[in-house]
């Protein structure tokens, strides 16, 4: 049974004003146990509307949402579930920051649970060390870190909450590369160790193309494509055509096969390209 | 939701009413609200209020949420009118019961007075239904401007009005994304009696203040840059103009205002 499916699900904002906006229509989709899944579309797309939905801060406009086969809308005590099974991480989660230590914001959550102190000091302990957060900033205050640190320490909050699924609204958003690659490892080594479920979205499909079994494309609202890496790169020029950023590399593989050389197209990494062209060069294709 | 409080409750459109000049509605609807206390009998009101209809259908609003400003004062137009129904002892009795008296006096005053402040009420509202809150302190701020002596002072109140009223939005939105993002944390902000709650805001107002004060730095260091410094010497780069529309609506008003006076002269006060 899939973990989290939605079906028939519109969303529309600021319903019977001037001002309604459909941001998502009709979706349906299925995510099964243990995929790390990436959500990328251009702005306003609706990937931050689709994931509110996943934990119930927004309530569908029209369609169901099922996270483990229990429609979340069902009663108070569903969705208060879907809550916790569901952790939501927003975009610049940095801003949610409040507490006087590191320590006790990352608690903050697992304390909403109910959980007793022990278990919220192993929790807090866990989700700082899969994040980077040293024992030295742990007693710190949260506005005396730097903006990745920050980031780290917001995320961390969710982890310890210790979701079945974890979603996280770009989490590389504003961090310089380096700061960038470090989330990505950090979520990959969070999944590969926990085994749970996790979504990214992502505007970039550089980003997230590493590490993401499926990945899903979003365009005005509507689900473009849900597939593999590999399969979705084979319609990398749609991807350029609907606002998103594809891989350097691609996009001269794009442009040799315009030229009529018969190359694959869902190169999207450099090590991919070498052994393309290593199979031209003995198939005697000339690349020039 | 909270955002559904529009600030204003400005109703975007494109009516010959949105399109005057700010500064002519503002002045047209003082007139018309000192209009609303002179009349003296039904004659006049009926002007008045007929001329409130006419304007009201020329800006294209519709009735519905002309009527939803005259909600929130309910209360007070049914206190004063029954204030006024116990009161005016004037005219012929019509009830004599115990302590209460009602006289017919009584009861044309209060029906007066409900008139009068629904007229006063939906002719204010059609104001800022019509005018984009920034348009409105631009039109202040040109008004009083004419006064030099004034011209530095009513530029920084417009300026902070303009800033305040630019980030109520903002403030709003950042207040639900932080709301929310508590909310996914298990932060209970609905349950619990009234200190709970208030407790139970702290994790989403420190936030809220941080980034406040944040904005309000960024904001104050990008003014200065593009070298702000107050009123003197600074233009503007889109000028009001009073058009054929304004001149109309001038016409209009001043006509009513002649048939209040008129009126008021023809037939008995009743007020
Ligand atoms: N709180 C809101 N109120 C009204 N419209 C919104 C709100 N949030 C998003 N939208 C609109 O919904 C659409 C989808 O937005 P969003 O889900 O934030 O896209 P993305 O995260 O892909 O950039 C956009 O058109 C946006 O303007
Ligand atoms: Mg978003």
């Amino acid at each position: 049974m899939s973990i989290l499916k939605t079906d028939n699900l519109t969303y529309k904002y600021s319903v019977g004003t001037p001002f309604e906006v459909t941001a998502l229509k009709d979706i349906n989709l299925e995510i099964e146990k243990g995929e790390l899944v990436a959500v990328i579309g251009h702005t306003g797309s609706g990937k931050s509307t689709l994931i509110q939905h996943f934990n119930g801060l927004l309530k569908p406009t029209e369609g169901k949402i099922f996270v483990d086969g229990q429609d979340i809308w069902e009663s108070k005590k569903t969705l208060k579930e879907a809550r916790f099974k569901v952790g939501l991480c927003f975009q610049y989660p940095e801003y949610q920051l409040f507490e006087e230590t590191v320590f006790a914001d990352i608690a903050f959550g697992p304390k909403n649970m109910g959980l007793d102190e022990e278990d919220i000091e192993s929790r807090v302990l866990s989700a700082a060390s899969f994040t980077g957060v040293t024992e030295e900033m742990l007693e710190k205050s949260p506005f005396d870190l730097s903006g990745g640190e920050k980031r780290r320490v917001a995320i961390a909050g969710v982890m310890a909450m210790e979701p079945e699924i974890l979603i996280l609204d770009e989490p590389t958003s504003g961090l310089d590369p380096k700061g960038r690659d470090a989330i990505l490892k950090m979520i990959r080594d969070y999944r590969d160790t926990t085994g749970s479920t996790v979504m990214i979205v992502s505007h970039s499909m550089e980003d997230v193309a590493k590490i993401a079994t499926r990945v899903l494309v979003m365009n005005h609202a509507e689900i473009m494509s849900f597939d593999t890496v590999e399969e979705t790169y084979r319609h990398a020029d749609s991807l350029i055509s609907v606002g998103l950023d594809v891989p350097q590399i691609t996009k001269v593989f794009l442009e040799l096969k315009r030229r009529g050389i018969p190359v694959k197209s869902n190169i999207y990494t450099v090590d991919q390209a070498v052994s393309e062209i290593d199979r031209l060069r003995k198939e005697g294709v000339s690349l020039c | 939701m909270l955002k559904d409080i529009t600030i204003g409750q400005f109703f975007p459109g494109n009516s010959v009413i949105h399109r005057m000049d700010p500064r002519m509605k503002l002045i047209l609807t003082i007139v018309y609200i000192v209009i609303i206390f002179l009349c003296k009998n039904f004659w006049s009101l009926g002007l008045v209020v007929l001329a409130l209809i006419i304007v009201v259908a020329l800006s294209k609003i519709p009735v519905k949420v002309i009527l939803k400003s005259i909600k929130p004062i309910a209360i007070i137009i049914t206190f004063t009118a029954v204030l006024n129904m116990f009161y005016v002892r004037t005219g012929d009795p019509l009830l004599d019961w115990k302590f209460i008296h009602i006289t017919t006096g009584g009861v044309i005053t209060a029906v007066f007075m409900i008139i009068r402040i629904c007229a006063l009420v939906v002719a204010s509202s059609l104001l800022t239904y019509t005018t984009s809150p920034t348009l409105i302190t631009d039109g202040i701020e040109q008004l009083f401007s004419k006064f030099k002596f004034m011209r530095n002072g009513v530029h920084t109140i417009a300026m902070m009005m303009t800033i305040a009223l630019r980030f109520i939005p903002t403030l709003i939105e950042e207040f639900e994304k932080i709301t929310n993002a508590q909310k996914a944390r298990g932060a209970d902000l609905e349950t619990g009696n009234l200190v709970q709650r208030a407790k139970a805001l702290i994790p989403v107002l420190v936030p809220l203040f941080i980034t406040s004060f944040r904005r309000a730095y960024e904001l104050a260091f990008a003014m200065e840059c593009r070298c702000y410094h107050g009123a003197e010497g600074r233009t503007r780069m889109k000028l009001m103009k009073y058009t054929k529309l304004d001149a109309f609506g001038f016409a209009f008003i001043a006509l009513a205002t002649g048939g209040v006076v008129a009126l008021n002269i023809f037939f008995q006060h009743v007020i």
